[in-house]
């Protein structure tokens, strides 16, 4: 079987982009992963595109502007995990044997559509009595607060250090570092988070092109970064209530990709997760056993996760930094991985990584702790 | 209460709301592993036999853990307080804390449900939800 190989990244700037839609910035992305591969348009087979709250057949939408309709193309909505598992479709595709060129978009335009807090879809019994994305993290800091005794302080310190990374990165929505202090005065959300523990209402794009062996060699120049895992898993019906302080979907979904790469946790140099909020860094990070449970409140506190620390996390600026355009969201992780690890992320560069984790998780039903989550691991 | 103020259930699957003001969550017992769930399931995800039979859940649990929510959407007036009780069947509901000052609430009290307006329905007419309130405090 082949492996699977990224030449060709794109991404637009994260933020607001009133004079544009979902449709334009995933072409932007489309335009600039191709440019990126220096391959020639007509190379692409095939085209996964995730998105969220963009409508029907907004891959095809995009195909048709920049001239490339025909393909075969799949819209994938799996809540903040939809690029994320536009990625690993694409790369079925390749493993299988049926493409040996394919891209993987994610887009999505959310400044004109929300503000404020995002729910569970409204049929939901928990949306139905006042459930909030950020009420339910907020939960989840308590009771984490509660059993390890983290403080309101270390908690602020996570937004703090990944504002820090979105300040050296150009396409982030944020652009300016923060205190401990400017987050403890922000607007409460629910408490104990606010404002600034809270990833924005962004928009933004960004695509990836994956190959396969005999792709790779025609075309990558030795710039191709492998991916050697690409894990998907939903979350399954709680049958007696679990901890909300651990996350079995997530390291379930990451142990599967440490046996498909054959690295182990220990051996990963760096990664993107889903810090929806800043409690989510927390969970997701001890989740994926890259921390162990209980200590990463700590670890923050010693600078361990910065760009310059022992494992640093979200060198992007993570969603808290860059942004949390959904569907665009794992894709951008994805993004980032193969330019830290090609040594191409500038200023946030983090020096002689060779193995990447990107991880996402999103989507909240009654009785289901997580609806859908994504390990990817990238190799150089 | 008297019966002509209760609304209906804002919810009838998952609340039974009865004439004399009382009700209960209603939810899936397992019959072949006892396994509870909330809400109502085709099938047991345990064991997953569709054997399963409707039943209504104790009133009383405690707090699991606990927020105030101070933005979220038109439906709801903020601040509210929003908690997770653990029943004794081994569920874990999320509803509204009501009749406490949200500076007394903690992780681990004793909590009962209370069914209280919440609403109306697309006619305008009055509905009866449910809350959590700690179960050291009398209703008025
Ligand atoms: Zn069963």
């Amino acid at each position: 079987m082949t492996d699977v190989h990224i030449l060709g990244v794109g991404m637009t700037r994260f933020g607001k982009h009133p004079e544009s839609d979902a449709t334009d910035l995933g072409s932007a992305a489309l335009r600039e992963a191709i440019t990126d591969a220096a391959i020639d348009p007509r190379a692409l087979e095939a085209v996964y595109v995730g998105h969220v709250f963009q409508g029907m057949v907004t891959g095809q939408r995009i195909l048709a502007q920049v001239g490339l309709a025909g393909l075969p193309l799949a819209n994938v909505e799996n809540a903040c995990s939809s690029g994320a598992t536009a990625i690993r479709e694409a790369s079925l595709a390749i493993r299988a044997g049926e493409n040996d060129v394919v891209i993987a978009i994610g887009t999505e335009h959310l400044t004109n559509k929300f503000s404020g807090a995002l729910t569970p879809d409204p049929s939901d019994p928990e949306a139905a009595v006042g459930a909030t994305m950020p009420g339910i993290y907020a939960m989840r800091a308590r009771r984490y607060m509660e059993e390890f005794g983290m403080t309101r302080e270390q908690l602020a310190a996570i937004p703090v250090k990944n504002k820090a990374n979105a300040a050296r990165n150009p396409l982030a929505h944020f652009r300016k570092e923060i205190t401990i202090k400017d987050v403890l005065e922000s607007r409460p959300i629910a408490d104990p988070l606010n404002l600034h523990d809270c990833s924005p209402v962004t928009d933004g794009a960004a695509a990836v092109i994956l190959m396969s062996d005999t792709a790779a060699q025609k075309y990558a120049n030795g710039r191709a970064v492998r991916l050697a895992a690409s894990t998907l898993r939903s979350g399954s019906v709680d049958v007696e209530p679990t901890s909300m302080t651990y996350e079995p979907l997530t390291w379930e979904t990451a142990r599967e990709a440490y046996e498909k790469s054959g690295i182990g946790p220990d051996e990963v140099d760096f990664a993107e997760v889903h810090d929806c909020f800043s409690i989510a860094e927390v969970l997701r990070v001890e989740g994926l056993g890259l921390f162990e449970q209980g200590s990463y409140p700590w670890a923050v506190e010693r600078g361990e996760a910065n760009i310059d620390g022992r494992l640093p996390i979200n060198p992007s600026g993570g969603l808290l930094g860059k942004g949390h355009p959904l569907g665009g969201t794992g894709v951008a992780q994805v993004v980032e991985l193969v330019r830290q690890l090609r040594g191409e992320a500038g200023d946030r560069q983090i020096e002689g990584a060779r193995v990447g984790l990107a991880h996402c998780r999103g989507g909240k039903a009654v009785g289901i702790e997580g609806a859908a989550c994504t390990v990817q691991i990238l190799i150089r | 209460m008297t019966a002509a103020a209760i609304g209906a259930s804002f919810r009838p699957n998952e609340l039974e709301v009865r004439p004399d003001g009382s009700g209960n969550l209603l939810g899936s017992l397992c019959r072949s592993c006892g396994a509870h769930f909330f809400p109502i399931r085709e099938a047991c995800a345990g064991c997953l036999s569709e054997d399963l039979k409707t039943v209504r859940f104790a009133t009383e649990g405690t707090l699991y853990t606990y927020t105030i929510v101070r933005q979220s959407t038109p439906a709801f007036e903020v601040p509210y307080a929003l908690g997770y009780v653990d029943l004794p069947e081994g569920v874990r509901i999320m509803g509204q804390i009501t009749g406490v000052e949200f500076s007394d609430i903690s992780i681990g009290m004793p909590m009962v449900l209370v069914l209280e307006p919440f609403g109306t329905s697309e006619a305008g007419d009055a509905l009866t939800g449910y809350r959590f309130r700690p179960a050291d405090v009398t209703s008025d």
